[in-house]
C-alpha cells in the first residue's frame, strides 16, 4: 500500500510555508558542513526558529515511578509510604518530600494526577504512553518523537529530528521508538550505548574531500536512477542521504565536554545528568524531540529505597534542566515532559515494594502552552482511583499537541484513509492549553 | 549455659496486625513489648493477655523503623529524623529529639543501658544519655554516595556484649567497628557482594549490610543482608550471612544462603556461641540457623512474614519476630 504523509491540507501547507518563510534568511546560512550548526546557535536564527517551532524533551520514567513518591503524595494514609508531603511554590500545592527543588519550581509545570490508562503491563503500556493510542491489527501508529519530527522537523535541517537515549538495557524493548505508518525517515536516532552516536564521524581512511565527492557521486548515480521513475522508497533513501553531512555536523552536540564545566557541574555527574544536558544541547541547535529514558523505576521490591535513590536525581535533573531552558529564554518553546508507562499500587506489598498500578498516576508538563502552576486531576484519599478530572492517554496526547500548537484533529493519511493525530473525539484538556 | 538446639524451634503464637511492624524490643522475662509501626505508631504489646490488642504509646511522623530499651526508657526513632524517650513507668515521652537529617534505621541500647545508639542515612552514628536524651558522640565513617555518585544509606549498629565495642554497616557493604567509649575506629571489614549496583539493566542499587551481631567473646562479626541480585525489581538475592574476624577484616565463614530470598536484617549469637540466628525475607521470610565456627548451615524455617526484626532472650530459648502484617512467638529448648 502506497502510503501518503502529507495531509495536503491548507493549514499544513502555510504551516510549513510559515515556517520555511520565517526561517529562509536562517536555511541560506546553513551549509551542510561543519559550520551549520554554530549558525543555528546564532541569536537571529534561534530568533527565528522559536517563532515558528516548539520542541520537546521527554524525560521517560521507564519501568513506572511512583506517584505517591512524586507528584501525588499520601502522607500518613495506609498506602502513603515513609514520605512526607512538602509545600510547593504553587499554594495548596504538595509534592513528595523528595522533590525539593521542583517544589520551588511548580510554578514553571503542570501537573496531571488523574491519569487512567487502563494498562498495567509494560509493554503494551509503553506503547500507548508513547504513541497516545493503542495499536490497530493492521496500522502502526507513530510514536509522539515521530509526529513531534513530522511537524516540526525542517526538510533541510542539519540536525536529527528524533534522538533518543535509552542507555539501560531493561525496558528499551518494551518502548522503543517508532515511526509507524509515518516510515523511516521520523524513526529516532537511539543512542542506547553511550551518548555519543555511533558512526557518526567520518572514518578515517577517508579525507573530507573523498567524502564529499562520493556524495556527489551518488547523487549524480542516484538522479540518473530516479530519471522515470517515482518510489517513495528511493525518495526516503534520496533524502537520507541528502542528510548525512547535516547529522554529522551534528556530531559536537553529543559531545558533553564542548559545556563550560561550570554547566555539567550544574546538571550533575550522572548518566542521566549528562544526557539531559545533552538533550538541551540538542533542542538548542534545533533537535524537535529528544527522549532521554531513565531506567528503571519498577520497585516490586524497596520501593521506598528506590524511589530514596532516583527521585532526588530526577528532581535535581529536571528542576536544573527547567532553569537552564528559563534562563535561555527557552521555556515558552521547549516542552518537558515526564512520563512512565503507568505508575504503582498503593498498596505496599511484602517486599515493601509497590506493583504496576495503572488506574490512578501522574505525569508532569512543563512549557510551551500548558498552563502553569496547575494541577489538573484528583485521587481518593489512599490513591486508588482517580475522584475528578480524570485523563487517558489520548486526551494527554490531544493535550500536548494543542499545546505544542498543533491541531490534535489535522489527518495523516494512509492511503485514502485519514487518520488524525488522536483518535476521532479525543479532545485536549481545555483547562490546560492556554 | 549451653544453647537450646535450633531443632527444637516451634512456632508458640502467631498475631495478624494491620500494620507493619518494623522493631521490636521486649525486656528478658517481661511479657510487654514495644513496637515501631508503618502507621507510624509505638506500640505497647502484651504477650500474656487473653486477647493480643497493642496500645497505641505515642507517634512519630514517618515509620517508626528502630525502638531500644534501657531500663525502662524506651526510645524511639523513625524516618522522620526524630528520636523520642518514652518512661515506660511513668507512660509519657520525656523528650523529642531532631536527631539525624535523614532516615533513622536502627536504634539499640547498650547492654549497660547507659547509652542509646542510632544511625541513620545522613551516614552518622550518633551516641545519645539512655536517660537524658544528650547527644554524646557522633561517629562518621561512612561515606555519604555510593561511587556512583547516588545517595548512600547507614542501616546497621550493633553493641558487643560487653558494650565496648559498636559497628555500624552500610548499604555499600561497608563495616566500621568503633570503640564506644572513645569513638575510635578500630577496624573495617568489606561484604561488598551485599551490594548490587547494576548498571547495564537497571542503574540502580539494592542490598547493602541490614544487620551486625557480635559474637559474645567479641571477636566475631556477623553481618547479614542479601548476595548478588540479578533482577533488582525484587529482593531475589539469596539470604546472606557473612562472618568476620574484624581485627584483620578477614572473613572467617559466609553463608550464601540456599533457601530464602530476601535480606537478613536481624541476627543474634546464642549465648555460648554455638550458633548465630537470622531473620528477614522478602515476600516470605525466614530464621535461619548457622553453625558459624563449623561453616554450616543448622536449620532454615519458613516463617509467615517477612521478618523486619526480632527481640531473642537471654537464654536464645524465645524469638519474637514481627514484620510484614504479623508477629510470631518461636520457642526453643
Amino acid at each position: 500500500m502506497a502510503r501518503k504523509t502529507f495531509c495536503g491540507s491548507l493549514a499544513h501547507a502555510m504551516d510549513r510555508r510559515a515556517f520555511l518563510g520565517g526561517a529562509a534568511a536562517a536555511g541560506a546560512t546553513l551549509a551542510a558542513d561543519m559550520t551549520a550548526l554554530n549558525a543555528l546557535a546564532a541569536p537571529d536564527v534561534n530568533k527565528s526558529l522559536k517563532k515558528a517551532q516548539k520542541r520537546v524533551i521527554l524525560l521517560w520514567l521507564a519501568g513506572g515511578a511512583s506517584q505517591l513518591e512524586t507528584w501525588d503524595p499520601k502522607p500518613g494514609a495506609p498506602t502513603g509510604g515513609p514520605f512526607r508531603s512538602i509545600q510547593t511554590d504553587v499554594p495548596g500545592l504538595r509534592i513528595s518530600e523528595l522533590m525539593p527543588k521542583m517544589a520551588t519550581r511548580m510554578k514553571t509545570t503542570c501537573v496531571i494526577r488523574g491519569l487512567n490508562t487502563k494498562n498495567g503491563d509494560h509493554g503494551s503500556a509503553a506503547e500507548t504512553i508513547m504513541r497516545g493510542r493503542r495499536d490497530e491489527a493492521a496500522l502502526r501508529y507513530p510514536d509522539l518523537g515521530a509526529v513531534v519530527a513530522r511537524e516540526m522537523g525542517l526538510p533541510d535541517s542539519k540536525v536529527p529530528d528524533y534522538v533518543t537515549f535509552y542507555t539501560q538495557t531493561e525496558g528499551r524493548g518494551m518502548a522503543p521508538g517508532n515511526a509507524g505508518f509515518l516510515g523511516a525517515r521520523y524513526a529516532p536516532m537511539e543512542l542506547t550505548t553511550n551518548n555519543y552516536p555511533e558512526h557518526i564521524k567520518r572514518l578515517d581512511g577517508i579525507t573530507d574531500r573523498d567524502h564529499i565527492e562520493r556524495g556527489q557521486l551518488r547523487d549524480l548515480l542516484g538522479k540518473q536512477f530516479a530519471q522515470g521513475r517515482s518510489s517513495e522508497t528511493m525518495n526516503s533513501q534520496t533524502e537520507a542521504y541528502q542528510r548525512v553531512r547535516g547529522i554529522m555536523a551534528s556530531e559536537k552536540l553529543f559531545d558533553v565536554s564542548q559545556e563550560p564545566q561550570k554547566v555539567r557541574d550544574r546538571y550533575g555527574p550522572t548518566q542521566f545528568a549528562e544526557q539531559v544536558l545533552i538533550a538541551r544541547r540538542l533542542v538548542e541547535a534545533g533537535v524537535p524531540f529528544v527522549r532521554v529514558g531513565r531506567a528503571w523505576w519498577d520497585s516490586h521490591g524497596q520501593n521506598f529505597e528506590t524511589h530514596q535513590e532516583m527521585v532526588p536525581e530526577l528532581d535535581h535533573v529536571m528542576a536544573t534542566l527547567i532553569d537552564d531552558l528559563f534562563e535561555r529564554g527557552m521555556l515558552d518553546d521547549v516542552m518537558v515532559l515526564t512520563l512512565s508507562e503507568f505508575g504503582r499500587t498503593p498498596a505496599i506489598n511484602a517486599s515493601l515494594g509497590r506493583d504496576h498500578f495503572a488506574s490512578a498516576w501522574s505525569s508532569t508538563i512543563t512549557g510551551c502552552g500548558i498552563k502553569r502552576g496547575s494541577v489538573y486531576g484528583k485521587t481518593d484519599p489512599k490513591g486508588n482511583t482517580v475522584t475528578a478530572e480524570e485523563v487517558d492517554a489520548g486526551s494527554l496526547f490531544a493535550t500536548i499537541y494543542s499545546a505544542l500548537g498543533l491541531d490534535p484533529n489535522k489527518n495523516y493519511y494512509v492511503g485514502s484513509r485519514p487518520i488524525p493525530l488522536v483518535n476521532p473525539g479525543v479532545e485536549p484538556i481545555k483547562a490546560l492549553v492556554g | 549455659m549451653n544453647a537450646p538446639n535450633p531443632d527444637t524451634l516451634k512456632l508458640a503464637k502467631d498475631f495478624s496486625r494491620p500494620v507493619i511492624t518494623f522493631a521490636i524490643a521486649r525486656a528478658d522475662g517481661s511479657e510487654t513489648a514495644y513496637l515501631g509501626c508503618s502507621d507510624f505508631k509505638v506500640y505497647a504489646a502484651d504477650f500474656a493477655a487473653a486477647r493480643f490488642e497493642p496500645k497505641e504509646l505515642y507517634a512519630h511522623e514517618s515509620y517508626v523503623t528502630g525502638v531500644a530499651l534501657a531500663g525502662t526508657t524506651l526510645v524511639s526513632g523513625g524516618y522522620d529524623g526524630k528520636l523520642t524517650w518514652y518512661d515506660t513507668a511513668e507512660k509519657k515521652v520525656i523528650c523529642t529529639q531532631d536527631a539525624h537529617a535523614k532516615w533513622i534505621r536502627k536504634v539499640i541500647a547498650s547492654p549497660d543501658g547507659t547509652t542509646v545508639a542510632s544511625v541513620a542515612d545522613d551516614m552518622v552514628c550518633k551516641l545519645w544519655d539512655a536517660k537524658t536524651g544528650q547527644l554524646t558522640r557522633e561517629l562518621k565513617g561512612h561515606k555519604e554516595k555510593t561511587p556512583n555518585e547516588f545517595t548512600s544509606m547507614l542501616y546497621a549498629v550493633a553493641y558487643s556484649a560487653d558494650g565496648k565495642l559498636l559497628a555500624t554497616g552500610d548499604k555499600v557493604g561497608h563495616v566500621v567497628v568503633w570503640d564506644a567509649q572513645t569513638g575510635k575506629q578500630l577496624g573495617t571489614c568489606e561484604a561488598p557482594v551485599m551490594y548490587t549496583w547494576d548498571k547495564v539493566q537497571r542503574l540502580h542499587s539494592i542490598g547493602g549490610v541490614r544487620s551486625l551481631a557480635f559474637s559474645p567473646d567479641g571477636k566475631s562479626l556477623a553481618a547479614g543482608g542479601m548476595g548478588k541480585v540479578g533482577n533488582i525489581d525484587h529482593l531475589e538475592g539469596k539470604a546472606r550471612v557473612e562472618v568476620f574476624d574484624w581485627k584483620t577484616g578477614k572473613q572467617t565463614a559466609e553463608f550464601p544462603g540456599d533457601k530464602f530470598s530476601g535480606l537478613v536484617n536481624r541476627l543474634a549469637w546464642a549465648p555460648d556461641g554455638s550458633w548465630l540466628v537470622g531473620a528477614g525475607g522478602a515476600g516470605e521470610g525466614f530464621l535461619c540457623f548457622f553453625d558459624a565456627a563449623n561453616k554450616k548451615t543448622l536449620r532454615q524455617e519458613k516463617v509467615a512474614m517477612h521478618v523486619h526484626d526480632f527481640a531473642i532472650t537471654a537464654a536464645a530459648d524465645q524469638i519474637t519476630c514481627v514484620g510484614h502484617n504479623r508477629i510470631t512467638v518461636h520457642r526453643l529448648g
